[in-house]
């Protein structure tokens, strides 16, 4: 049998594990490392929520808070984080700090036995992205406000921060990560497509280990905070890297990987199914960056006098029609689609839903490409408001790095077309790539495959020339 | 372990607590070391210069740090002083420095289109 | 058919091109917080002047890829001239801060023929099709 290869290049089952390297297993396995990461960020954060307060309602672009929450860490997260490092701010994000000390009642130490809290189950129900997908579009339709304004950025950040603490009294772990926050939904959707992964190394070890340290803790970490299994857990999509695993597993059975980029857009098992709720992320993502683009970074001032909520009749049509555009006319051509792709393939077993949902998800690595291409248009014509707000970030004069008082320069500007064509090719071929591969999944005859992967090709090529046309044309 | 777990909730009141009232230690001492005197821009129809009055003292060197809050570009001069500043963006700040050298009351305004009412973006300034 | 098709490529790509330089005048009207035209399409050699005319507040105009920068405020107007040299689509946005939606006010300076975007289209459809037809060659040999 030949081994499956992505362009027939890199082996599926390709992995470089980071974590052989003493010093780095040893840097994971230290108490030490995600929380000093953490309290720096929670540092950078608390000067993002007072210059938040004290910028109020002035202007967002030279503001700390405004820059650094929206120019620098939304563009880091989609051109490097979540490509490559998977969930990797979940690692450093200061957001749960404050009830994880709650329930734990230490920041460095391991409590052992029953955390502290109400420690309520989540409902089965919501253990799901609804909750994350409504959320995030619901604050989308705020945008208007969250990224000029600092004081709706402050509320924002604020009202996060006090939702994780809340949530952490009530419900036990981390379960406002896994099923609440905003910014998780999408990290852990796309976080499939990542190049990097946390899993288990060898199933032998763990199955010879018959107290699932990993899952249970011991004296030198918490069992998985984000409720997963270490020992068999297939896919990122809710690893919050926390890297507790690594700490409680007395034999340095889990390892972090690079890996080809997409491998766990195949998985559709039964611990593991591919859902309707991350179908619907996929979508609203992408709906999402259709409406951010043309807000933000197109032409038309009609409707940016809608989203900015001019007049309120203006905004209520924005939300309207934002809303149903994610909600239902982007899934429901995505819908007549699979419609047609059930028709060509002549297949009587595979059912119109599972089609519409799996097919969903070569959204994911066409979508990631569409954000990138997306970020550089924030970050190349504005990043030079960083070196501003970094030196003066209150706006009361200061100058830390001597750096207060450099014009606003748009870098390489020239190249940015390039750059967006090129991410939205190659995003473009991994989802054809994969896109080929699930078809084959659906579909076990090669012949059904082709046929029903006829026209999620021809949306898939749609939507590339609406990007390449919103970017380059 | 009691020791470290001493240093993290230290390190965790210096990143929060400790960083708060840092900034605004810092913000008080330069206030009141560098600066005469803090004005605030902002267009007539939210509020106008702030103060919108105020005297300087006579032959004697001042520092005036001018803050835009806003959210489009303000200008300032006092040209009787021979005083100006010529763009202010917003939620930037800029000080000046000058010798009041003539007594009595001057007209200071804005220098940048920055609404419709920007002609009456204009205060007093009295030299005694 | 070979020859048709590098033919219609080469048009595709220079066609366009051999059309004269021409001087282009075009006054834009900076409003909060969009631009009156906000798409400006030359051709690549033509002289053209972009007077920017502020209906408002204070207001920029800075041309991306071409760094260049002007402004304007009712009463006095701003002026770019320049020769459009590089085609493609570039934003033009403005450079001074007007209102709190400053950073997105923007609008598009198009140099045809805009050969990067026939470009990467021409890539896009020729990986379609061909995506679409190795499996079935695949099959055939």
């Amino acid at each position: 049998m030949s081994k499956d290869k992505l362009f027939g290049l890199i082996d599926l089952d390709w992995r470089f594990e980071i974590t052989k390297f003493k010093p780095i297993r040893a840097l994971f396995k230290s108490r030490w490392f995600p929380l000093l990461l953490i309290i720096a960020n929670l540092f950078i954060f608390v000067v993002i929520l007072v210059a938040g307060l004290m910028g109020g309602y002035s202007a967002g672009n030279y503001n700390f808070g405004i820059m650094l929450v929206w120019i620098l860490w939304w563009v880091m997260l989609m051109l490097v984080l979540v490509p490559v490092f998977s969930r990797f701010w979940c690692t450093m994000c200061p957001f749960p700090v404050f009830s994880d000390w709650f329930q734990r009642g230490k920041l460095f130490g391991v409590r052992l036995g029953k955390l502290e809290g109400l420690n309520l189950r989540w409902p089965k129900k919501f253990r799901n992205m609804w909750i994350m997908n409504i959320g995030f579009l619901v604050t989308t339709f705020f945008s208007g406000f969250f990224t000029v304004r600092p004081l709706a950025t402050f509320i924002l950040l604020g009202g996060i921060i006090l939702l994780a603490f809340i949530i952490g009294l009530v419900f036990e772990k981390r379960n406002f990560c896994l099923y609440v926050c905003p910014v998780s939904g999408f990290q852990g959707l796309y976080s499939q497509f990542a190049a990097s992964e946390i899993r288990r190394i060898d199933p032998e070890v763990c199955a010879k280990h018959p107290v699932k340290t990993c899952f249970t803790g011991n004296e030198d970490g918490y069992g998985c905070p984000w409720m997963l299994t270490p020992f068999n857990f297939e896919k990122n999509t809710y690893c919050g890297m926390c890297l507790e695993c690594f700490k409680s597993c007395p034999h340095d059975n889990m390892a972090f990987n690079l890996r080809p980029p997409g491998v766990d857009l195949l998985i559709d098992t039964k611990k593991s199914p591919k859902g309707l709720d991350e179908a619907y992320k996929a979508f609203i993502m992408l709906g999402i960056a259709i409406m951010f683009y043309t807000a933000f970074q197109g032409p038309w001032g009609g409707f940016k006098d809608m989203v900015r909520a001019t007049t309120a009749k203006g905004y209520f049509t924005y939300v309207a029609m934002h809303a149903s555009f994610n909600l239902l006319i982007l899934p429901g051509i995505f819908l007549f689609f699979s419609w047609l792709s059930k028709l060509f393939s002549k297949s009587q077993e595979v059912t119109l839903k599972r089609i519409f949902i799996n097919f969903a998800y070569t959204l994911i690595p066409l979508g990631l490409g569409i954000w990138i291409g997306f970020s550089l248009g924030i970050i190349m014509p504005n990043g030079s408001y960083l070196l501003h707000i970094i030196s003066d970030p209150f706006a009361w004069g200061w100058n830390i790095f001597g750096t207060a008082n450099l014009p606003w320069t748009p870098v390489f500007t020239g190249l940015m077309g390039y750059l967006q064509g090129v991410t939205l090719i190659v995003f473009y071929l991994f989802s054809l790539n994969y896109g080929n591969r699930i078809a084959k999944q659906l579909f076990p005859d090669p012949d059904q495959a082709r046929r029903a992967w006829m026209p999620i090709l021809t949306f898939l090529t749609l939507i590339t020339f609406i990007f390449l046309w919103l970017f380059l044309g | 372990m009691k020791k470290n777990e001493t240093i993290a909730v230290g390190l965790m009141i210096a990143a929060t607590i400790l960083t708060v009232i840092g900034i605004f230690a810092i913000e008080k001492f330069r206030l009141a070391k560098f600066y005469t005197l803090n004005l605030t821009a902002r267009a007539p129809e939210n509020g106008n210069w702030y103060p919108q009055e105020f005297t300087l003292p006579y032959g004697q060197k001042v520092n005036l740090r001018i803050r835009n809050i806003e959210t489009v570009t303000h200008g300032f001069a006092i040209p009787d002083l021979k005083v100006a500043v010529s763009e202010i963006k917003a939620g930037q700040v800029k000080s000046v420095q000058f010798t009041p050298d003539k007594k009595g009351t001057f007209p200071f305004m804005c220098t940048v289109w920055c609404s419709e009412n920007h002609m009456q973006m204009r205060g007093k300034i009295t030299v005694e | 058919m070979k020859k048709i098709l590098a033919l219609v490529l080469i048009l595709l790509f220079f066609g366009i091109s051999f059309s004269f330089a021409e001087d282009r005048t075009i006054t834009v009207k900076a409003k909060k917080f969009s631009y009156t035209p906000n798409k400006i399409e030359v051709n690549k050699g033509d002289h053209v002047t972009i007077r920017l005319m502020s209906e408002d507040v204070t207001h920029g105009l800075f041309i991306d890829g071409y760094g260049l920068n002007t402004k304007a405020h009712p009463g006095s107007d701003g002026s770019i001239s320049f020769v459009a040299n590089k085609t493609g689509k570039y934003a033009f946005r403005c450079s001074v801060t007007c209102g709190e939606f400053h950073p997105y006010m923007v609008g598009n300076l198009i140099v045809g023929p805009n050969h990067r975007f026939y470009f990467f289209g021409l890539i896009i459809l020729v990986i379609c099709i061909g995506s679409a037809a190795i499996p079935l060659l695949k099959r055939k040999s």
